[in-house]
């Protein structure tokens, strides 16, 4: 059976399924959302006005049997926090069960009268529109609880925290966990406050019976999951017992630092003296000391990598799932805490509330600099998630993000491109990733342009890596590469093996190939990634974007980053050869 | 003597009295070099990761670049096991050693990883 597009108009309270048409009908994940996003919401719209949608799309290859790590969900719409074309993805248990249902997307469209809030049950038989009464004004923690207790099969959650009620920029989409719990997030960008605009407080997902994922070749598809499978489980970072399966993203912690590129009290340093107390490491040393929590948890069903943990408190209980490497350094080193408690604890309040750990915690590292508390003051941290809970005035400040409390504080170093900040790469001394910060569609995002099989994607030999030239073209070509795996529904981190192992990244192809029925080789995926890039793009210089915009912030060009006193030399002639393809210029 | 700060990250750890990370500082011979350093702690270099001197990476996994560089009075090195994983792009443009830059020529320069993997 076809995969059908759920429309749900929240004015008149109604839902229709509509065929995929023509234009879209190559298109997933990522590049769904792009393409629904870009032809049917007004890029000058107001991100909270009526005329904004919230798209949500699971991948090619989400719900077909054992496609490993194979649960992402792309969430799409205009940005809140940026004004630009946002595709924000999570784990969690949604992606599957919506695959399941025979959706390829879902549009959600209209503002209910009156104000009103819902609750949509999405099954087999259609939506529901219920009440929100129950949960309204409470955390995803309580929500996720109330709802598994009210609908059974264990459905999937997407729902936001109090923070996308009162349509923050910083409010994230919440999808829960296979234990129930709200740790994955669509985070960036403020489409939780999208999702608030659209009057809907939570979405029920139950793929009880659904008709499931039609596979058009079932010979090829296993083929390529095959390849794809054993790449993963026999590469030192994706393995069982491997780098991401023992620490979790959060090993990057002491590379970073050791390197000289961890952003430090709201980017003034690129080493933090504490990096090494709230580490990957450390978070294992913590497991295994208080007996409790774990490493090597999956964030969906089927998810061999499992790179998530669960972090216990000293008591032993399950204090936060989970604390990853963006929302440690966040909390942590750029905020000038290295107690990983309270980094769990601080997180524990985003899951809860409904926010984005990285904006949330530099919005922090600014409040700090511009004075409201001392860097490294962790009770002081942690107390203004409570402002922001009471929704008092300095707590809308706090949940509207980096640019605006700087605003509101006179500060100055403001880490952020198009509006969204930077996450825990520091791009004077990682300059590649500056240019990823720079140029992306989405504003400064570390996911945006992943390494992946460069040679097959044809730049291997070309470019010299190791030199300053070239920038432009490498962040080109991993960006576009990185839209690709966005649409597919499998986990960014399959980039990993497929950079060493050949076969795992044909193995990649080959599954996609096999469900959709396309003739897709290593060729096609820099030209399918660059399409979806020039829908975003487009969106974007609609939007009134403009390359003035693709530029690191003015401090980054003057103060020198310790230890190695670098300043952003990457010239803004490079930055406008990323995009400089599209539309001839 | 020269003495030198290391840590050591990961279940390389154990070579200094750690878990999963050991901090030690190390009196060495006048001219001791990287291998050296190995030899004293007792450390494989194949078991051996990414390795940093004075916030410059000097290693890869699977490559041996750095085996003969010397060290001197306050050096700091961190050494990190084969699990750990710092994905290209989030370490492009960062500080090389010479020694280093040659080897990832020579090898192929974006990969994750020089050890065998399949």
């Amino acid at each position: 059976m076809a995969r059908k597009i759920l429309r749900i108009n929240m004015a008149d309270l109604s839902h229709a399924y509509e065929k995929v048409p023509e234009k879209w009908a190559k298109w997933a994940g990522r590049g769904l959302t792009s393409a629904i996003v870009a032809d049917e919401v007004e890029p000058t719209c107001h991100p909270l006005g009526p005329n904004n949608k919230l798209v949500i799309a699971p991948g090619w290859v989400s719900g077909t049997p054992a496609a490993p790590s194979s649960g992402r969900t792309s969430f799409g719409g205009k940005s809140p926090l940026t004004g630009t074309i946002k595709e924000a993805n999570s784990g969690g248990l949604s992606s599957q069960k919506i695959a399941k249902l025979g959706l390829a997307a879902i549009i959600l469209e209209g503002t209910p009268k009156n104000g009103a809030w819902y609750t949509l049950v999405i099954t087999k038989d259609g939506v529901e529109f219920e009440s929100a009464d129950d949960v309204l004004g409470k955390g995803m923690y309580e929500v996720d609880e109330i709802l598994w207790k009210k609908y059974p099969n264990k459905p999937a959650v997407i729902g936001i925290g109090q923070v996308g009620e009162e349509k923050l920029s910083n409010a994230g989409i919440s999808v829960n966990d296979p234990e129930n719990k709200p740790g994955r997030y669509a985070g960036r960008g403020g489409l939780g406050a999208v999702m608030g605009a659209r009057g809907v407080k939570a979405i029920v997902v139950d793929d009880t019976d659904g008709p499931g994922v039609e596979i058009a070749d079932m010979e090829l598809f296993k083929t390529g999951r095959k390849k794809l499978t054993d790449a993963i489980t026999s590469h030192d970072l994706t393995k069982p017992n491997g780098g991401l399966n023992s620490f979790g993203t959060n090993v990057l912690m002491n590379i970073i630092n050791e390197a000289g590129g961890l952003p430090t009290r709201n980017f003034s340093a690129g080493q933090f003296e504490g990096a090494s107390k709230i580490s990957g490491e450390m978070v294992a040393e913590m497991v295994e000391k208080r007996e409790a929590g774990m490493t090597g948890h999956g964030c969906h069903p089927g998810c061999i990598i499992k790179c998530s943990n669960i972090y216990p408190d000293a008591d032993g209980e399950e204090l936060v799932s989970c604390v990853e490497y963006e929302t440690a350094w966040a909390m942590g080193a750029n905020c000038g805490i290295d107690d990983l408690d309270y980094v769990a604890m601080m997180t524990r309040e985003c899951n809860d509330l409904g926010l984005d750990t990285i904006e949330a915690g530099n919005t922090v590292a600014i409040a700090m600099e511009g004075g409201l508390i001392e860097f490294g003051d962790k009770e002081g941290a942690l107390g203004l998630y409570d402002e922001i809970r009471q929704m008092t005035p300095l707590g809308r400040i706090l949940g509207q993000g980096v640019e605006a409390t700087a605003k509101a504080f006179g500060v100055h170093r403001i880490p952020t491109v198009k509006g969204q900040s930077m996450p825990a790469y520091e791009p004077r001394a990682i300059k590649g990733i500056g240019v990823t910060y720079a140029t992306s569609t989405m504003g400064a995002d570390h996911t945006a342009g992943y390494t992946i099989a460069p040679e097959i994607a044809g730049v291997g030999g070309k470019v010299d890596p190791l030199s300053n030239e070239g920038k432009a073209e490498l962040s080109l070509t991993f960006q576009a590469a990185t839209a690709f795996v966005d649409s597919t529904g499998y986990c960014l981190f399959i980039a990993f093996p497929i950079l060493d192992i050949p076969d795992g990244w044909a193995g990649m192809a080959e599954s996609v190939a096999g469900v959709m029925g396309m003739d897709i080789t290593g060729d096609d995926v820099i030209p399918m990634g660059k399409e979806i890039l020039k829908i975003e793009r487009n969106f974007n210089i609609r939007a009134g974007f403009t390359s003035q915009d693709d530029r690191p912030p003015e401090f980054m060009r003057y103060e020198k980053l310790p230890p190695h006193d670098e300043v952003w030399t990457v010239k803004d002639e490079v930055l406008d050869e990323v995009y400089a393809w599209v539309n001839g210029k | 003597m020269p003495t030198i700060n290391i840590t050591l990250y990961g279940d390389i750890a154990a070579h200094g009295g750690g878990r999963h990370i050991a901090s030690l500082d190390l009196e060495l011979p006048e001219g001791a070099r990287i291998e050296d350093l190995f030899q004293t702690i007792g450390l494989n270099p194949e078991d051996r990761g990414y390795l940093f001197i004075n916030a410059v990476l000097h290693d890869m996994p699977g490559l041996y670049a750095s085996r003969e560089v010397p060290l001197k009075e306050g050096d700091h090195v961190g050494i990190f096991s084969i699990r750990h994983m710092w994905p290209y792009q989030y370490r492009d443009g960062i500080r090389l050693s010479d020694d280093l830059k040659e080897a990832m020529k020579e090898h192929g320069e974006m990969r994750n990883t020089y050890r065998d993997q399949t």
